[in-house]
């Protein structure tokens, strides 16, 4: 079975090319696919009758309980014909029924056969989860089928809304499964079927699975999606819409009904939606004028009696069922295809334009009457032992209840109920045949274009089929019976004829016939009904004013998330913050009482006082320059209380953090306007501050309560002995930095080279790498003399300046300063594993000093400071960090690990060397890298973009004068 | 094979150096990015493997002893992670060659490009590693930083606006995170996840709670767990492709991986089944009904992002090891399915211009292999079975049914809600993207523009000024983008047919970008082929997770704790 499957896999994978090489007579080759599952179901049959099953199972995902596992019964040999059987018969047909332009065809070929393949899978599997798999499946390839013709608005419509129906209804089922399976222990059918579990789970699980196959079957108040769905080319309406697809739901209530037909629920759900679909379908296909509209309201109708015939549960209605779901295929797959010919001969499906099409095709005329009689129950065709063992099955049911527990006024309304929905079938099928075929006075003949013998083959063929099946009823009953015996037997014999002799069977039949033909006989006053009679409120209409609700509830909710303001975005986790962690930090004050140093000194106290003091004044300020500064005096505040507790290092970094980070910042504040914008004080402003404090309150709390909790010694303990004995140093902090932890440090400072990418990016957007432009390059500075010329300068850069912004002092200063400010980060860098200092706080000095330079003689001193591009001196910086970590593993080491080595050199003398060294030569190349990167994009970038403005300016105003 | 753990953070970094040194190579520097990531892919396999077989591998950086340096531990979780992130960022990189190849330049300058994304996969990597919560920190810092560049490539104000929305709330978020640490720290005295674990257990459980709250907000607005979310959806969709693609990826599945950890190794006792079981019911829905409402396919695929985060909370919420297999299942899906579907958007940009849903119509016609590639992952996204985007909301299913609780049954009918309302925005988008002509997509600009929200009572919905067209309503947006459509002189903004009609199209695709894409969603569905292994192992992965003691031992000695 799984190679069938595959097979039809690989054919629809294929399909596209083989129809693109062959035409649309690849179709007829790829009929042979699902021709072979025909086959192999025919093989079986003798098996299959002596109640024998066929088993495959192939593990996949046990976690799940979802594996392979196919099974074959005699309901599964039903409904492999019928699946695999009109679907080989409709490729046929639809290489007759496409023309050659059809351009859609290759992409119509692979999403038919995948949706074959889908189908037989569906029924052939014997798992619930791989069940729904092959469910949905089908659900998608009936959507890509639906969307045959894309161009049309309608065909889109419908196959989206069939989507959405169906898969509505398939998750319930998904739902309804899964809590069966639960419940069970196993979704294997047959073992649930042997021991269906039960209680309230269980009733709610069985109602959720048979919402999935009423939406699947288009039983009210699905029903609608299948109208709409014939916007669909007639082969797919013929397969999906009326012999395969829909039939999945009543299948699914046939395949359940041993196990869990008496489940609280079952027959009342089934039975009412099922009778009620059969009389609206019937009721709505007669006042239809579009043939193919006319057979899916039948379709519609016939779906809702196979569902209440295989509910029922007793042996013959079971019996009734299944030769019913088999004649009902034949006989609308003929019909169906007819309406198909129809339409490509005559150019319309519309009865009211059709005259005299029984006159010029005679034989197609012959094949529907045989098919329609079918579908009335007229005998000896293979619709009426069906529809006639169904009636004797309810009857008996109405009568005796033969184990079902619905006899009673319940069955006899039933029995009522089927007897005019099967009226109404005797009466739309006289409509259908009579607008297709019959010579109507008042419209002129139709043009009939013949149509080919291949053409009309298939249908022809099924109509023959139903007539045969009508004599094969003792064959049908032995291949059926095994399914039906998993109900209980009735009072009467189950058993599929011609001739049941008289009964009530037989009486009721003759009912049902005698008052549709009365209908069709008396359509003016039908129609006069119908008129009068129009649901306002259709199940149609509900659908698309819930999507409308769905429409807007979608846009209020997201007017009201999605806010586009960063303030409220922030609020809002801010107000998070509160609700949560705060609440609970009161809730553990409440519990516990914290113990509070409140500091241990008075120091801390001034400090503090003055950082809090700079906070709120940023907070206040309205010049951007004002807040700069003050922030970075809540920066030297913190550097203060690094000293106050003894950390020198800590706080000499921090110094030189925020004396770079100000510098930068002015650099940026040239291209920023003075002051910040005028903020009226509303409302909003006090909520914020509200929450700014409830915030604040919360973190001081946090921490009071967290610092007071401590128990256990902090690892830092630690540090001091090992920091010594393990990495070589007696500076703890710079130890920490390049090797207890220089994995973090290796992380932060590729996070400094991605800071410093993106500012580059976003002042220079289109690259990386800087050009370095030296004073030489300038063809003529600002005094008019070329570069190279004239006496020495301080700083040969600077002569790129307007002598306005030159400072002669400055510049002497810088050049007296520089190289020994660069010799001092250097000492630094060596000196730092055991004294204040390292490759962090190095960089960043000799990143000062570059400062200075570029202040002192702007863009070209920097270039002519520093001619490297940052970009690579940053790489090369992160290269010698990551790569000094990756050494060790070449010797054996642990990343990272570093090795103590003692050189003795000549001139030096003994020298006590840590490979740590390296990373931190690593990191110190960076930070110059990035100070460099900086000055050049914020500095640098900027000055060229205010030249080039004030340069337009100029010109601009040059113009206008 | 302890020494694999840091590789893959520490190649990508020296691969970061080498792209910036190789500023002016760029072959070179393709080959080495390339090579790197491969090796990547080849390095977490390995882990993957020898995790399974041997149980977790630890390495102490710099060999120091324990618990004074820094752990990095490749377990079940974090190889199988790790796994997934190396084979999408290696994708990304590959597509977005081919981008560059063709001289989009100005949309992802790759010297900028290439060192930055590097940077942001040894920080995703390192996410996955870290044994030490402020080296959590640190991979935080490495990808956020990184992703703050990515995100503003180019400078275009529409990508500063959104970074500017992106980046002052990971800033807060990583201050919020420091806050944590610091905390943590000050309670414990340790930062090492698995003396964490030891000693949290040991704290008053009113305190234990106030941390676990304070991580896991600092998680939920990573992960983008409803109302933290909100963010979002207005700073991915404007980046480039391939960066929204790795971002929709990777990013927020840093985050739920984040949760997952802290969660079951520092605080097992607490499961806050309730409150996490509701976050997620919010994040699927407000997600969704997000994705609803959008009438631009990346802006929907956004908020699709949001809302199936809830799926992988949910997971999170049941606490059990059922609950924690889908969950990890689901963010191996769903990475790869989310990068999938942007780096898809990237080609359906090339192809028509644009991804808003106005201008677009008729790729299936005109680029079946792009429809194709649309299609599959989209119908995976919305979990149509057999893929696993089915298996991974089946079994997600399955362990909220065991659990049996209101709250659980409240998520399971709205995780279904969830799939239908993901099947329908993405059907709407194939219907008007992929199967209306470009004709009646310019028709409808058209009557749009034409439209005015105030002329009546029958144009307009009453609500928001959206007026009605067919199925769908339109906001005063959709309108402002039809209008810039049909004005002559602004020549920015065209739609498909206009492009089609003025032989702008392009019609041919850069293989490397095709090539890519589709590489991934092959992988995708080999998800599915191996979903009976890959579930086993995430079964085996949440057992290690409800184990704390487990890692503890894997990771400390008998004397470090």
């Amino acid at each position: 079975m799984l190679a069938l499957l595959l097979a039809h896999l690989v054919a629809a994978v294929g399909a596209p090319a083989l129809v693109r090489a062959f035409g649309r007579w690849a179709l007829s080759l790829l009929a042979l696919v699902p021709g072979a599952a025909v086959v192999w179901s025919l093989a079986s049959t003798g098996p299959v009758t002596g109640a024998a099953v066929r088993t495959e199972v192939v593990s996949w995902v046990p976690a799940l309980g979802l594996d392979l596992a196919f099974a074959m019964g005699s309901l599964q040999w039903v409904m492999v014909l019928v699946v695999a059987g009109i679907g080989a018969t409709v490729l046929v047909y639809s290489a007759w029924y496409f023309a050659d332009d059809e351009t859609r065809l290759p992409a119509f070929a692979g999403h038919f056969v995948a949706f074959a393949g889908a189908m037989l899978g569906l029924v052939l599997a014997d798992n619930l989860l791989l069940l729904y798999v092959f469910w949905e499946l089908t659900t998608v390839f009936s959507y890509l089928l639906i969307g045959h013709d894309p161009t049309r608005r309608a065909s889109r419509v419908a196959a989206l809304q069939a989507l959405v129906v169906t898969t509505f209804g398939g998750l319930a089922m998904l739902v309804g499964i899964l809590v069966t399976g639960a419940q069970a222990g196993t979704f294997r059918i047959r073992e649930l079927l042997a021991h269906p579990p039960s209680g309230p789970a269980v009733t709610v699980a069985v109602v959720l699975m048979l919402l999935g196959a009423m939406s699947k079957s288009a039983i009210v108040p699905f029903h609608f999606w299948l109208p709409a769905a014939m916007a669909a080319p007639t082969p797919v309406s013929t397969y999906l819409h009326a012999a395969s697809m829909v039939k999945a739901g009543v299948y699914l209530v046939a395949l359940l009904g041993p196990g869990f037909s008496q489940v609280p629920g079952w027959h009342g759900l089934l039975l009412t939606l099922g009778l009620s679909t059969m009389l609206l379908g019937g009721w709505r296909a007669l006042r239809q004028f579009d043939l193919k509209l006319l057979l899916a309201y039948g379709t519609v109708s016939q779906l809702g009696f196979l569902l209440v015939v295989v509910a029922v549960g007793t042996r013959a209605a079971a019996l009734a069922g299944l030769a019913m779901l088999a004649a009902h295929a034949l006989f609308k797959a003929t019909l169906f295809m007819v309406v198909g010919i129809v339409d490509r001969r005559t150019g319309t499906r519309d009865l009211r334009k059709l005259s005299g099409v029984g006159r010029s095709a005679p034989v197609l005329a012959g094949t529907a009457l045989v098919a329609g009689a079918s579908m009335a129950g007229i005998p000896p065709l293979a619709g009426f032992v069906a529809k006639e063992s169904a009636l004797g099955a309810l009857f008996d049911v109405a009568g005796e209840g033969d184990g079902s527990g619905i006899a009673g006024p319940a069955g006899w309304l039933i029995v009522v109920g089927v007897v005019l929905g099967s009226a109404l079938t005797v009466a739309y099928t006289s409509r259908f045949l009579w607008g297709a075929f019959a010579v109507k006075a008042t419209v002129s003949r139709s043009r009939v274009a013949p149509a080919p013998v291949g053409f009309l083959a298939a249908p022809v063929l099924f109509a023959g089929s139903s007539v045969v099946l009508g004599f094969l009823g003792h064959a049908e009953t032995a291949v059926l019976m095994p399914y039906a015996e998993g109900f209980r037997a009735g009072g009467s014999p189950s058993e599929l004829t011609l001739w049941h002799g008289f009964g009530p069977a037989l009486a009721l039949s003759a009912v049902s016939l005698g008052l549709g033909l009365l209908l069709s006989w008396q359509h003016g006053a039908v129609t006069a009904l119908q008129c009068a009679v129009i649901w306002r409120r259709s199940a149609e209409h509900a659908y698309v004013r819930l999507i409308h609700l769905l429409d807007r509830a979608a846009v209020e909710v997201t007017g009201l998330t999605q806010r586009g303001s960063v303030s409220t975005y922030l609020g809002v986790i801010l107000v998070v913050v509160v609700l949560f962690p705060g609440s609970a930090m009161v809730a553990a004050a409440v519990d516990g009482s914290p113990r509070v140093i409140p500091w241990d000194n008075v120091g801390q106290v001034v400090v503090a006082a003055i950082v809090v003091i700079a906070a709120v004044l940023t907070v206040r300020s309205r010049r951007r320059l004002k807040a700069v500064v003050l922030v970075g005096v809540t920066g030297y505040g913190t550097a203060m209380l690094f000293l106050l507790h003894g950390a020198p290092d800590l706080a000499l970094t921090q110094v030189l953090v925020e004396t770079v980070t100000l510098v930068v910042f002015v650099l940026v504040l040239r291209r920023l306007p003075e002051y910040f914008s005028d903020r009226p004080l509303t409302r909003g402003r006090y909520w914020r501050m509200a929450i700014g404090a409830l915030v604040a309150a919360t973190v001081s709390g946090v921490m009071v309560l967290a610092t007071g909790a401590r128990t256990a010694a902090p690892v830092s303990t630690g540090f001091p002995r090992e920091a010594v004995s393990f990495g070589g140093g007696r500076n703890i902090v710079n130890v920490t930095l390049v090797d207890i932890r220089a994995w973090d440090t290796m992380g932060e400072i590729a996070v400094l080279v991605a800071a410093a990418t993106g500012v580059a990016s976003l002042v220079f957007l289109r690259t990386r790498v800087s050009t370095i432009s030296r004073i030489q390059d300038i063809v003529a500075l600002p005094t008019g003399r070329r570069p190279g010329h004239g006496r020495p300068v301080w700083l040969a850069g600077g002569r790129a300046l307007t002598p306005e912004h030159r400072s002669i002092i400055f510049e002497v200063v810088t050049r007296l300063v520089f190289y020994p400010i660069v010799v001092f980060s250097l000492y630094l860098l060596f000196s730092g594993h055991n004294n204040p200092g390292g490759g962090f706080a190095a960089g960043l000095v000799t990143g000062l000093a570059l400062m200075v330079r570029y202040l002192a003689g702007g863009r070209y001193e920097l270039d002519e400071a520093a001619p490297v591009d940052a970009g690579a001196l940053m790489g090369v910086g992160l290269c010698v960090a990551a790569g000094s970590g990756l050494v060790p593993l070449a010797f054996g080491g642990a990343v990272l690990q570093s090795a103590v080595v003692d050189l003795h050199l000549p001139v030096l003398g003994t020298v006590h060397l840590v490979t740590s060294l390296f990373f931190d030569v690593g990191v110190y190349l960076l930070v110059v890298g990035l100070v460099l990167d900086l000055l050049r994009s914020l500095g640098s970038g900027i000055d060229r973009h205010l030249a080039r403005e004030s340069a337009g300016r100029v010109a601009e105003t040059g113009e206008t004068a | 094979m302890t020494w694999l753990v840091p590789l893959p953070v520490a190649l990508p970094l020296l691969g970061a150096g080498l792209a910036l040194v190789l500023g002016r190579r760029p072959l070179l520097r393709w080959v080495m990015s390339t090579a790197v990531l491969t090796t990547n892919v080849g390095i977490a396999a390995a882990l993957l493997w020898e995790t399974d077989r041997n149980g977790p591998q630890v390495v102490w950086i710099g060999a120091w002893s324990q618990p004074l340096g820094i752990s990095l531990v490749a377990d079940r979780v974090a190889s199988l992670m790790l796994l997934v992130s190396a084979v999408v960022t290696l994708a990304v990189l590959v597509y977005s060659i081919g981008q560059g190849m063709t001289g989009d330049e100005r949309d992802t300058p790759l010297t900028i490009y290439h060192p930055t994304f590097l940077v942001l996969s040894a920080g995703v990597s390192n996410a996955f590693l870290a044994g030490d919560l402020f080296n959590l920190f640190v991979s935080f810092e490495m990808l956020l930083f990184a992703s703050y560049v990515l995100l503003t490539l180019g400078g275009t104000s529409a990508r500063i606006r959104a970074g500017t929305i992106y980046v002052v709330v990971n800033v807060v978020s990583s201050a919020l995170f420091l806050i944590s640490v610091a905390a943590v720290y000050a309670a414990t005295g340790s930062l090492n996840l698995a003396q964490l674990s030891l000693r949290i257990a040991e704290l008053p459980d009113p305190l234990a709670l106030v941390l676990q709250l304070l991580l896991l907000t600092t998680f939920s607005i990573k992960a983008a767990v409803f109302p933290l979310s909100f963010w979002l959806p207005d700073s991915y969709p404007t980046a480039p492709a391939p960066v929204t693609a790795v971002f929709a990826g990777l990013l927020t599945k840093v985050g739920v991986y984040a949760i997952i950890r802290t969660q079951t190794l520092l605080f097992p006792d607490s499961p806050l089944t309730g409150p996490l079981l509701w976050a997620a019911l919010f994040t699927l829905l407000a997600g969704i009904l997000g994705a609803v409402a959008q009438s631009d396919i990346k802006r929907m695929l956004s908020f699709t992002l949001v809302s199936h985060i809830g799926y992988m909370v949910f997971g999170v919420g049941l606490g059990t090891a059922a609950g924690y297999s889908g969950a990890i299942f689901y963010v191996t899906h769903h990475i790869t399915i989310q990068t999938t579907l942007f780096l898809v958007l990237g080609l359906v940009e090339r192809q028509g211009g644009s991804t808003s849903l106005i201008k677009l119509g008729g790729l299936a016609g005109l680029a079946p292999v792009v429809g194709v590639l649309f299609f599959v992952p989209a119908m995976n996204l919305a979990g149509i079975p057999p893929m696993s985007g089915f298996l991974g909301k089946a079994s997600l299913v399955e362990a909220a049914i065991r659990v049996g609780t209101v709250p659980a049954y409240a998520v399971v009918a709205g995780g279904m809600l969830t799939s239908l309302l993901t099947l329908y925005a993405v059907g709407r988008t194939w219907n008007l993207a992929f199967w209306r002509t470009p004709e009646e997509a310019h028709e409808m600009i058209r009557e749009l523009s034409d439209r005015n929200p105030l002329s009546g009572p029958d144009d307009v919905v009453p609500y928001r000024d959206r007026v009605r067209i067919g199925a769908g309503t339109y906001g005063v947006h959709d309108q402002v983008e039809a209008r810039s459509v049909l004005d002559e002189e602004d020549d920015t903004s065209r739609d498909l047919f206009q492009l089609t009609e003025q032989g702008l199209r392009p019609t041919r695709l850069p293989r490397t970008m095709v090539g890519a894409t589709a590489g991934l969603a092959v992988f995708s569905l080999g998800l599915t082929v191996v979903a009976g292994a890959l579930f086993g192992y995430t079964g085996r992965a949440a057992d290690d997770l409800l184990d704390p003691g487990r890692y503890v031992s894997s990771v400390l000695t008998q004397e470090a704790r």
